[in-house]
């Protein structure tokens, strides 16, 4: 075990914890407000498909920015269901996450995709519209800082999306326990019947988290996809919008704990490649593939157990739609 | 004309106290007609006619062998759905149908495998063995996160649909491995079942056999849920937990023994796949039937007789999404796509039953 080969596990941690840190970022929001993202799946397997499309297109910008405004359309479609019809949260996010997957399986099939393509951009040339790959976002290592010994790849050697996380973590971990908003976003989950006495909007409040929630799951998707796999096959995300859910319980709804939990997954994702290039689990690699869904599981076990959930609090209405007694 | 347009509209929304179940039937089969037309719209955006799919989805229903194909296909979803309504009855969201089936056709083909291989099991006896062993295995595959919820609330949703891909992988392990066929030239398939093995035995076609058995796990649900104790405190648990409470039910009780039904229903309804369509064990052998379940389910309103019917539709949907694929060239996430489109409008009907909507034109005083 060469310091390059810690370096590069620690560098993938990273890259693979961004999708779940960008993921469990919005959903932290929603929840603090008190709308529960089960769609968040969807979300994420529609932000994937549609910069698999876009980036082939346009190139990785514009693909990376209609992905994030086709989850805030989806999150947008939540907030009327859940905020304004104040219909079933669980089977509202449910029937979000299907159709995110029956849409993203139809658009990327390949004969309609390759409709699209020269829809969108008559001058492609043909071996890009049946490609099942999309170029990857390039690295930026930022100057000096990677170089520095196993840090350098680990925290200053990735693409810009992965700095982009980082970033939006501290600055929404700031914007939520540390400024206004941020009180009065806790203050609707908390209590809306008492935020709106106290002249809050809890509709708005919710109906803007929520479409947050959707941008940045699709931005995740994205991010997963043109950032780190992007080799396209029918439901490419593979429940990790799920795993994302559960994370936000793990950091209890803080976007800094966020980051930790996140690269705690990402790092568990990466063991189970390495091992499987190591040669373990070469004849059945299907064990590891369960890793990180049991890994899951046994996470959300652990923060059940009581003296844990004493520590731990959900926002006191999270799910529980809000309605004005008249 | 400037003027007029000033008039505000007035939208009110006023709780409904009660609704008929006229209401109900229309707003349900309006969802399937308004899902219908949007997935039109995308069929139209990729420049397909919409009424050739839809010819080719009516065409479904209308011809004798698509039918019957229809029924199949409706037999393990319509069971999933039924473990469903117990689950969902109780408040229990089992996202987790999909995963309980593969642990079904993997305890039945296993108990193939035992007798073809070992001679351990005489072949009468295989049958039963396997519905036996599919209901026990899906049963525990939900007993678990059941049981989580009941003693710690552990978030059943999230633990249910990891264990879906946990069960998915665990077959993949075994198909590709230890189970693969020594004959089958390295295809990741199990051996095929022997004839006294497969629903077919009791008819001579899986449809008849498969419906019965549907039908009779509809009887058999309704009785549970009508009829007994469990069922009872199952209505009272998923109602208000804090009178269940009060009443002294043991809730972890109930739960984990309503799990374990549930997902033992679905076991079977997993069986029905490899031994009912199928004929033997293949990686991915389920495509989402776990999932529509769940539609199905929801759009019956944990009805155990309506069940049947719309999952004979939903069977039909994916007969026509294999039929579009092959004629026109659409891909089955077409139909995936279109029922999630029911499912959303169904969601949205549930609205429309809530409330009454009244819009007015003129200035209120």
């Amino acid at each position: 075990m060469s310091i390059q080969w810690v370096e590069q596990v620690l560098q993938l941690t990273v890259q693979m914890g961004t999708v779940y840190l960008l993921a469990s970022l919005g959903e932290i929001y929603a929840e603090r407000s008190g709308v529960l993202n089960l769609g968040l799946e969807g979300m994420m397997i529609m932000g994937a498909a549609t910069s698999f499309i876009f980036s082939i297109a346009y190139g990785h910008l514009p693909a990376i920015f209609i992905a994030a405004v086709v989850g805030a359309l989806m999150g947008f479609i939540l907030s009327i269901l859940a905020v304004d019809m104040k219909l079933n949260q669980v089977i509202v996010g449910l029937a979000l996450t299907l159709l995110g997957i029956g849409l993203s399986g139809f658009f990327t099939f390949p004969e309609i995709r390759k409709n699209i393509l020269l829809k969108l951009n008559p001058s492609l040339p043909e071996e890009m519209l049946l490609t099942q790959q999309a170029e990857k976002l390039p690295e930026i290592p930022i100057p000096l800082f990677s170089n520095i010994p196993i840090l350098g790849k680990m925290l200053f050697s990735h693409n810009v999306l992965v700095y982009f996380s980082l970033i939006f973590s501290i600055l929404m971990w700031f914007i939520l326990f540390k400024t206004r908003i941020g009180l009065t976003i806790r203050s609707v989950g908390e209590n809306p019947s008492m935020a709106d006495s106290l002249g809050v909007n809890v509709y708005m409040v919710r109906r803007a988290t929520t479409i947050i929630s959707g941008a940045f799951a699709s931005l995740a998707g994205a991010y997963f996809f043109i950032g780190f796999h992007p080799f396209w096959r029918e439901g490419v995300t593979a429940g990790r919008g799920f795993i994302a859910l559960a994370l936000v319980i793990l950091a209890t709804w803080s976007p800094l704990r966020a980051i930790l939990g996140a690269y705690l997954f990402g790092g568990v994702e990466t063991f189970q490649y390495r091992l499987q290039l190591f040669g373990l689990g070469a004849q059945s690699p299907y064990f590891l593939a369960m890793l990180p869904y049991i890994m899951t599981i046994i996470t959300l076990i652990i923060i059940s157990t009581e003296s844990i959930k004493k520590k731990i609090g959900a926002p006191a209405s999270l799910g529980i739609p809000y309605s004005r007694e008249e | 004309m400037a003027k007029t347009s000033r008039i505000p509209y007035n939208i009110k929304i006023q709780k409904r106290l009660y609704y008929s179940r006229k209401l109900s039937i229309l707003t349900t089969f309006s969802a399937i007609i308004i899902a219908f037309g949007v997935a039109g719209l995308f069929f139209t955006i990729i420049g397909l006619n919409p009424l050739e799919v839809y010819s080719y989805i009516g065409g479904v229903f209308a011809s004798p062998t698509l039918l019957l194909e229809s029924f199949k296909r409706a037999i393990p979803i319509g069971l999933a759905a039924l473990g469903l309504s117990i689950a969902f009855k109780m408040n229990f969201w089992n996202i987790g149908a999909e995963g309980q089936m593969y642990m079904g056709m993997l305890a039945s083909t296993g108990i193939v495998l035992l007798h073809v291989y070992y001679g351990l099991i005489p072949d009468y006896l295989v049958l039963s063995l396997m519905i036996l062993a599919a209901f026990l295995t899906g049963g525990l595959w939900c007993c678990l996160p059941a049981f989580l919820k009941a003693k710690m609330k552990v978030n059943e949703i999230l633990t249910t649909l990891m264990m879906n891909y946990v069960a998915m992988y665990l077959v993949d392990f075994l198909i590709y491995g230890p189970w693969r066929d020594p004959k089958g030239y390295g295809f990741p398939l199990s051996v095929p079942f022997p004839e006294y093995s497969k629903l077919t035995v009791m008819f001579g076609e899986f449809a008849y056999g498969g419906l019965l058995l549907l039908c009779l796990t509809a009887v058999i649900v309704f009785i549970i849920l009508r009829y007994t104790k469990l069922g009872f405190e199952l209505k009272i648990v998923g109602e208000n937990i804090e009178i269940a409470r009060n009443a002294g039910i043991n809730l972890s009780k109930v739960v984990t023994v309503g799990g374990f039904i549930a997902g033992g229903i679905a076991g079977i309804g997993g069986l029905t796949i490899v031994s009912g369509i199928i004929g033997r064990l293949r990686p991915r052998a389920s495509p989402g039937y776990g999932y529509t379940a769940i539609i199905v389910v929801l759009l019956s309103a944990l009805n155990p007789w309506l069940i049947i019917p719309v999952s004979i539709f939903f069977g039909g949907l994916f007969v026509a999404g294999d039929i579009l694929q092959a004629t026109l060239r659409i891909p089955g996430a077409a139909v995936e796509m279109y029922q999630a489109l029911i499912f959303l409008f169904i969601v949205i009907g549930e609205f429309m039953k809530r409330y009454k909507i009244t819009i007015t034109r003129g200035v209120v005083e």
